[in-house]
């Protein structure tokens, strides 16, 4: 591994962009993400950047149960997004539904059959350690060495 | 100038250098009155579905028959979990456990309980009685009204009585919402009424 590859490793590690979308949340994931960005938890010290716009972003954060107006969005968000890129899907209404996969409900759950998701963080609505811990875990696996893996 | 020098010195310090680079915060852990996804206490399930019953996620937990002949447990799902931890509060033989919601109870001796409470709207309701020969409690206390739809007896949970749908034993109802799917004006609602009750002195 070359001396820069090693140093775009370690920058990399400290600097983790996320851009986040909700596809049609009840509020509740959402105020766990915001409590991420709290003095308590601090989601920058970990080097974690939110951003709202996916072209600066390196992590997509999805929250909420995919409403039929995010169907086709939700992909077009996620190709706005540069390489390399990764998918954190944020409680239970991406993977399954939650307390809306209900008869006469709208949500097409699961956001996994629109865009590749990475990593799942079970919950309703899941703790900021939780979102926190999820995000450090999935991104270096991403991030690390990608210009050698390309 | 000493107080520059201070704080030269101050962040020369490797404990200051090692706190500024990395994370300033240890990682936090959940605190322990937090209710976690329920973790088995590996008590034996009698398998009376009453977390499965109480659970109000679709899906979120699940009681199967095990390798072993006789055995069942509950499995919960992550992904439509939603960390309530009725089913912990409601299993009589305590085969669930999440965070300290056992040692708590114990502690202020209360209890959960819940019975079903069925409505019907006499607007709309047209006295089919669809719901009534449906209902699989009803099949099993009198079995001629599964079979001709006419019964006398007052034992049943529900009756269309002199013309109008009329409930009988409310206490009966397990909750399986037959009636609710068979009934097509959509006019009977089951509900669940859930109460948290106290365990009295006096007893």
């Amino acid at each position: 591994m070359t001396t820069l590859q090693s140093l775009k490793n370690a920058v990399r590690q400290r600097s983790i962009h996320v851009c986040y979308v909700d596809t049609g949340s009840c509020n509740g994931c959402d105020i766990e993400v915001l409590a991420c960005l709290s003095p308590r938890y601090d989601l920058e010290q970990y080097g974690i950047y939110v951003h709202n716009n996916p072209r600066e972003a390196d992590v997509l954060l999805i929250i909420g149960g995919v409403t039929p107006q995010w169907e086709d969005k939700l992909r077009m968000v996620w190709d706005k997004i540069p390489e390399p890129k990764v998918a954190v899907s944020i409680g239970n209404c991406p993977i399954s539904g939650c307390v809306f996969s209900r008869p006469q409900t709208l949500t097409r759950a699961p956001a996994k059959s629109y865009i590749p998701i990475a990593a799942e963080v079970p919950g309703c609505p899941p703790r900021p350690t939780e979102i926190i811990q999820a995000i450090l875990s999935v991104a270096p696996l991403i991030f690390k060495d990608w210009e050698l893996r390309r | 100038m000493r107080s520059i020098l201070s704080y030269i010195r101050h962040m020369a310090r490797p404990e200051w250098v090692k706190t500024f680079f990395l994370a300033k915060t240890a990682p936090l852990s959940t605190p322990p009155h937090f209710r976690e996804f329920p973790h088995l206490t590996g008590k034996e399930c009698t398998h009376c579905f009453q977390c499965m019953m109480i659970c109000p996620a679709p899906g979120a937990i699940e009681v199967i028959r095990t390798d072993k002949p006789g055995e069942w447990k509950p499995v919960i799902h992550l992904g439509h979990c939603i960390r309530c931890g009725l089913c912990v509060e409601i299993c009589p033989e305590l085969v669930l456990d999440a965070g300290r919601v056992h040692m708590k109870n114990a502690q202020d001796g209360t209890y959960m309980q819940f019975q079903f409470h069925i409505t019907i709207n006499p607007v709309t309701c047209m006295g089919c009685g669809s719901c009534t020969v449906a209902c699989p409690v009803n099949k099993e206390i009198d079995p001629q009204l599964a079979a001709k739809g006419t019964s006398t007896s007052d034992e049943v949970i529900m009756r269309v009585y002199k013309g109008i749908n009329t409930v009988f034993h409310e206490d009966k109802c397990t909750g399986c919402k037959t009636c609710e799917e068979q009934c097509p004006t959509r006019s009977i609602l089951v509900a669940r009424v859930l109460e948290p009750l106290q365990i009295s002195e006096e007893t």
